[in-house]
C-alpha cells in the first residue's frame, strides 16, 4: 500500500512540475524574479475567544501565508490570516531574516489587511508590486507560493469566472475572481498573491482542492480598500442594505405591470440601512442604478467586467458617502430616488455576524453568565450550528431584520456556574433576558447598570421563555463575588 | 423494610405458574394490517404493512391492547390460545395519548370458553411480575418474568408528547409483547408497551399501570374517548432561597413557581405566571413539584391526569405573597397537539397550479424534515411563544410539482403562507377557499414578506389536467382529517 501511495505522490509532483515549467512558455511575462523581491512570509499566531466561556481564549494556532509588498511600505495580506492575531512575524524567503509587525488596518468585510514592519529598514532592497488592471474570463494568471528554500513556485491558471460572490465575513457580497489552478499544498498556502505580467491581480483567500479552484480578492476590491486607507477616515465598503429577488417570472412581471425588460424586486430592507433611509420600500422594482439599466437578475453592463451584479457598482466602485440615483417602479409610477451610500453599522445589529478581533462582552451575576447573541456564538455549536443551536437564537440571528428597530442587542443567559446563590438554577441555559429589576435590557451595559439597583434586596431577572423570571439575593451575590471569581478562576466578573 | 427475597420469589413462582394456564383463556394474538399515509404525496393512500401484537380480554367482551398495535389499521384479525382460527376484530376505542385501545369482535362465538382478566393496583417496587405476549411474532404464548424496578412519570413514545405514570420492569419486553398483560397474583397490573433498543439500555421495559388503564376505561364509558385534560401551564422547582423569599414563601412552606400559562388552556384566566402552587386538591406540593400519592412521590400533574373533561381541580396558591384558593375547571383538552405524532388521520392538503399546500404537524415534519429556519422556529415555538394566536395552523408550500405554470416557485419550498389575494391564511381551509375565488391573478404572500408568487388563473386552469396526469394526483384537495 505504501509504495502505491508514494508512486502516486511522485506522479502528482511530476504533473505539477510540468505545469510550472510550462508556465513561462504560455505566460510570456509572468516575471517571477521581480515578484520575488516583493514577497514575504507572514507567520501569524492567532487566538480566538471561547464564546461559551468568554473570559478565556482557545489554544493558540498559527497560520502562514505570503504577504505582498505594495506602495507605501505596506504589506498586503488577507484579513483571515491575521484575524485575532497575538503575534505576527515577517520573514524574508531567501535569508529567513525576521521582523515583527503590527496590523495597520484590517477589514473583515473585504477580507484584507495591511501590515507594517516594526523596523521600516527591514523592507530595504525590496520592491513593491504594482496592481494590475481588470481581467476577463479566460485570462491567465499565476499563483505564487514559496518553497522552503525561498524559491518561488508558480502555478498557472485561468480565470474561470468573475462575479459578485460571498466573502468569509458573510456581511455581503463583493467582486470575486475564480481561478482554475492545480495548486499544491504547501506550508503557508493560506494567503497567496496571484500575478500577471509581473503585476498583482489579487489575493487567493480560499482554495477548493477538489475543484482546483481558487477564490481571489481582485484588485478592484484591493484598490477600494487602499483608497479608503488613504482617505482621512477609513470607512470601508458601503452597502445598499437590501435583499432582492430576480424578476424572471413572466406572471409576476405582468402582475406588477412591468413593460420594459429587466428590473429586480426589493424583497427585504435592512432597517436604517442606505436604501431604507433613502425611502426605498419592500416591493419596489429597481430598474436602473446610477443611470445604468438592470436586467431581470440585477446585472448591469460594466465597462471592465461586462454583465455583473449592480452591487459591484454600489459597494466597490462607489465609496461611502456617494449619492447614487435609483430608478424604481412603485405602483405603476417611475421614480428616481437618490440613495446616500452608508457602511453597515454593526453597532445597530441585533446579532453581530462579523468576524471580529474584539473580546466578547460578558457579565457574570452571582454565577449566571450573560452574553450578547452573535453569529460567532452560534457557530460554537459546530458546522451544523443552524440546526443544532437553540432554534430561537438561530431565528433571531437569521431574521433580525424583522425584529423592531429598537430591539437592541439580544442578551442571553448563556449558562450557570453553580454557586450557593444559584441553587435550583443549574439547568438554565440559552434563554433570552428581557428585564433586570424592571429595566428593559438592550445591551450588556444595560444589564450591568440595572443590576446596580436591586429591588427590595433582590436581583429580579426576567426572560422571554421559562422560567420567565428568577431572583438572586443581591447582598449575598455581592459578598460571594470574590469567592466566585476565585473558585472558577475568573479574571473579572464583567467585560463591557 | 427487611425482606426475604428467596421465599417471596418461590411463593410468587407458584402463583405465576398457575396463572400461565389461566391466562391462556384470556390472552389474544393480534395481527394488524395498517396503511400509513405518505405526507410527501398526501393524495396517495400510503404503504401497507402488517405487524403482530398481544392483547387480553376484559370485561364486556372487549379486548384491550396498545394503541400502537392497531394504529392506522385497515384490517384486524385476532386469535386465541388453542384455537388457530382468525376472527375479525374492529377498533372500538383508541387513545393515542396513553397508547391504549379496545377492540370488539364481530363473531360472539369467539368468547366461548374465555374469561376476562381483572385489574390489580400499583405493584410494589421489587415485587415480581410476569409479562405475556408474542415477542418477535411467534404464534405461541411467551412468558417472561421480572421485578418492578421503578414507578415514575415517563414520556409515552407513541404520541411522543404525552407523559404519564409508567412502571419500569426488568422482564424482557420485545416487539410483539406490546399490548400484552403484565400479571401479579392473578391480576393485571399493567400493559406492556415500550422499551429501549438493546444498544441503549438492557432489561428496561415499561408497562402502562392500572391508574392509566382505569382512567381510559372510565373515559370511554360514555361511548367516546375524550382525551386527557391538562392545566396547560408550566412550573418549576422552588429550591432557590432568594426566589422563595421573593415570592413570599416561609421557611417550612413548599411549592412550585408557575412559569407560563398558555392562552386558551384550562388555567388561562385563573392562574398567573409567578403564582406559587402550594397545594393541589389538598395534596401538599413539594418544592420539586411532587405530591405524595399512594405512598409514592409523583408529579403534581398526576392529580389532573386522573380527572376527566368537565371536572375541576382545586389549587391553593400564593399570589404576590397572599394565599388564595382557586377552582380551575377542566373543560377541553389542549387543542394544539401538532407536536405529537398523529394516527388514523388523513393528510390534509390543497394542490393549485402544481403547488402543494399542507398544514404542518409532527407527521409532516418527520416526512419532510425541512431545514427552513423560519419554519423550524415557528414549529418548535408554536406553543411556547403562543404563535397559534396569529395562525392556528401553520400552512406551508410543501412541494412544487414542476410545470411551466410554477417555473419560478422552487425557492419558496417550505415557506409559511401568510396571505392569498389579501386573505389571511389561518388554516388549510382558507387556502382552499382562496383558490375558489374567481380572479385573474392569485397572489401568494409568505411570512417574512419577500416577493410574492403570482399565478394567473388562465395558466392554472391550463396546467390542471397536465399536472393531474403527469404526477398522478388523484385528488386535488383533502380537508378532512
Amino acid at each position: 500500500m505504501k509504495s502505491i501511495h508514494l508512486l502516486r505522490a511522485a506522479w502528482l509532483a511530476l504533473i505539477l512540475l510540468l505545469a510550472i515549467q510550462s508556465a513561462p512558455a504560455e505566460d510570456d511575462s509572468s516575471a517571477p524574479e521581480s515578484a520575488s523581491q516583493s514577497l514575504l512570509r507572514v507567520n501569524s499566531t492567532n487566538q480566538v475567544y471561547e464564546f461559551f466561556q468568554p473570559w478565556i481564549k482557545k489554544p493558540p494556532f498559527s497560520r502562514r501565508g505570503i504577504g505582498t509588498l505594495i506602495d507605501g511600505g505596506r504589506i498586503l495580506v488577507t484579513a483571515e490570516l491575521v484575524a485575532n492575531s497575538t503575534f505576527i512575524e515577517l520573514e524574508k524567503p531567501a535569508t529567513a531574516e525576521k521582523s515583527t509587525t503590527t496590523v495597520e488596518r484590517i477589514d473583515y468585510d473585504c477580507n484584507l489587511a495591511v501590515l507594517r514592519p516594526a523596523d521600516p529598514a527591514f523592507l530595504s532592497g525590496m520592491k513593491p508590486l504594482a496592481l494590475n488592471g481588470p481581467l476577463k474570463v479566460g485570462d491567465q494568471a499565476t499563483i505564487l507560493q514559496l518553497e522552503p528554500n525561498g524559491d518561488i513556485a508558480q502555478t498557472l491558471g485561468r480565470i474561470t469566472s468573475i462575479s459578485v460572490g460571498s466573502y468569509p465575513s458573510e456581511s455581503g457580497a463583493l467582486l470575486l475572481f475564480k481561478l482554475g489552478a492545480p495548486l499544491q499544498q504547501r506550508d503557508g498556502s493560506f494567503t497567496l498573491p496571484a500575478i500577471r505580467d509581473g503585476r498583482l491581480i489579487g489575493m487567493v483567500m480560499r482554495y477548493d482542492a477538489r475543484n482546483q479552484s481558487a477564490d481571489i480578492v481582485p484588485t478592484a476590491v484591493i484598490r477600494h480598500f487602499l483608497a479608503e486607507l488613504d482617505s482621512p477616515t477609513y470607512q470601508g465598503f458601503a452597502r445598499l442594505g437590501m435583499a432582492f429577488a430576480p424578476l424572471r417570472d413572466p406572471q409576476l412581471r405582468r402582475y406588477i405591470g412591468l413593460k420594459e425588460p429587466g428590473g429586480i424586486y426589493v424583497s427585504d430592507l435592512t432597517q436604517r440601512g442606505s436604501a431604507d433611509t433613502a425611502g426605498i420600500k419592500k416591493g419596489d422594482v429597481i430598474l436602473a442604478v446610477d443611470g445604468l439599466p438592470l436586467d431581470q437578475d440585477g446585472n448591469y453592463e460594466d465597462p471592465d467586467y461586462g454583465r455583473i451584479l449592480f452591487s459591484h457598482l454600489t459597494n466597490t466602485i462607489k465609496h461611502p458617502g456617494a449619492v447614487i440615483p435609483l430608478k424604481i417602479l412603485r405602483n405603476d409610477q417611475t421614480l428616481e430616488i437618490p440613495v446616500t451610500m452608508k457602511v453597515a453599522n454593526e453597532d445597530q445589529a441585533i446579532s453581530e455576524t462579523h468576524l471580529s478581533d474584539e473580546a466578547p462582552k460578558y457579565v457574570i451575576l452571582g454565577g449566571l453568565v450573560f452574553i450578547e447573541l452573535s453569529r460567532p456564538y452560534l457557530k460554537e455549536w459546530g458546522s451544523k450550528w443552524a440546526s443544532s443551536a437553540p432554534q430561537r437564537l438561530v431565528y433571531y440571528d437569521a431574521f433580525q431584520n424583522e425584529l423592531p428597530a429598537d430591539r437592541g442587542r439580544i442578551i442571553i443567559l448563556s449558562q450557570v456556574l453553580p454557586t450557593p446563590d444559584t441553587v435550583g438554577y443549574e439547568d438554565l441555559e440559552n434563554i433570552v433576558v428581557t428585564k433586570v429589576n424592571g429595566q428593559p435590557i438592550k445591551s450588556l451595559t444595560d444589564l450591568s447598570e440595572a443590576a446596580k439597583k436591586p429591588v427590595d434586596g433582590f436581583q429580579k431577572i426576567e426572560f422571554e421563555e421559562d422560567p420567565k423570571f428568577l431572583f438572586l439575593d443581591a447582598a449575598s451575590i455581592q459578598s460571594n463575588a470574590d469567592n466566585l471569581k476565585k473558585h472558577y478562576a475568573l479574571p473579572s466578573l464583567e467585560r463591557l | 423494610m427487611s425482606r426475604f427475597p428467596l421465599i417471596a420469589f418461590a411463593f410468587l413462582c407458584t402463583v405465576a405458574a398457575l396463572n400461565a394456564v389461566e391466562i391462556s383463556k384470556s390472552l389474544i394474538r393480534i395481527e394488524a394490517t395498517s396503511q400509513e399515509p405518505n405526507y410527501k404525496t398526501p393524495w396517495s393512500p400510503g404503504d401497507v404493512s402488517s405487524g403482530v401484537g398481544a392483547g387480553f380480554i376484559v370485561d364486556g367482551k372487549r379486548i384491550m391492547t396498545n394503541a400502537h398495535v392497531v394504529s392506522n389499521a385497515r384490517f384486524l384479525t385476532i386469535s386465541k390460545e388453542g384455537d388457530p382460527n382468525p376472527y375479525l376484530a374492529k377498533v372500538l376505542h383508541i387513545a393515542h395519548d396513553c397508547d391504549l385501545a379496545l377492540l370488539s369482535v364481530e363473531n360472539p362465538a369467539f368468547f366461548k370458553s374465555t374469561s376476562p382478566l381483572e385489574f390489580g393496583g400499583i405493584p410494589e417496587i421489587e415485587s415480581v411480575v410476569s409479562a405475556y405476549g408474542y415477542p418477535l411474532g411467534g404464534t405461541r404464548l411467551s412468558v417472561t418474568r421480572g421485578i418492578v424496578s421503578r414507578i415514575d412519570f415517563q414520556p409515552y413514545s407513541h404520541s411522543g408528547m404525552d407523559s404519564h405514570l409508567a412502571i419500569q420492569i426488568d422482564a424482557a419486553i420485545n416487539p410483539g409483547n406490546s399490548g400484552g398483560p403484565v400479571m401479579q397474583n392473578g391480576k393485571v397490573v399493567g400493559v406492556a408497551f415500550q422499551g429501549y433498543s438493546g444498544d441503549v439500555a438492557q432489561n428496561v421495559g415499561y408497562m402502562i399501570p392500572t391508574p392509566v388503564i382505569q382512567r381510559f376505561l372510565k373515559d370511554v364509558k360514555d361511548g367516546h374517548y375524550d382525551r386527557y385534560v391538562d392545566l396547560a401551564l408550566t412550573y418549576r422547582n422552588l429550591f432557590n432561597p432568594a426566589s422563595r423569599r421573593a415570592l413570599g414563601l416561609e421557611d417550612e412552606t413548599t411549592g412550585v413557581q408557575v412559569c407560563s400559562v398558555y392562552s386558551g388552556g384550562a388555567a388561562d384566566g385563573f392562574v398567573k405566571p409567578g403564582d406559587v402552587i402550594l397545594k393541589i386538591d389538598g395534596h401538599t406540593v413539594s418544592s420539586d413539584g411532587t405530591i405524595p400519592l399512594e405512598n409514592e412521590a409523583v408529579p403534581l400533574d398526576e392529580v389532573v391526569e386522573r380527572k376527566f373533561k368537565g371536572e375541576k381541580v382545586q389549587l391553593d396558591i400564593l399570589r404576590e405573597g397572599k394565599p388564595m384558593a382557586l377552582t380551575v375547571p377542566l373543560n377541553e383538552p389542549w387543542p394544539f397537539k401538532l407536536q405529537s405524532n398523529l394516527y388514523d388521520e388523513k393528510p390534509r392538503f390543497v394542490v393549485a397550479g402544481g403547488l402543494v399546500f399542507q398544514p404542518v404537524d409532527q407527521n409532516f415534519m418527520e416526512a419532510h424534515d425541512p431545514s427552513d429556519q423560519r419554519l423550524n422556529y415557528i414549529f418548535d415555538y408554536f406553543v411556547a411563544d403562543e404563535l397559534h394566536t396569529y395562525r392556528p395552523e401553520i400552512v406551508v408550500l410543501s412541494n412544487i410539482l414542476p410545470d411551466p405554470v410554477n417555473a419560478y416557485a422552487e425557492e419558496f419550498r417550505y415557506s409559511v403562507v401568510d396571505e392569498v389575494n389579501g386573505h389571511r391564511i389561518r388554516n388549510i381551509e382558507d387556502i382552499a377557499t382562496a383558490f375558489e375565488e374567481r380572479t385573474d391573478f392569485y397572489i401568494i404572500k409568505f411570512a417574512g414578506g419577500g416577493r410574492p408568487i403570482v399565478l394567473e388563473r388562465k395558466a392554472i386552469e391550463e396546467a390542471r389536467p397536465r399536472i393531474r396526469d403527469r404526477y398522478a394526483v388523484t385528488t386535488e384537495k383533502n380537508l378532512e382529517k
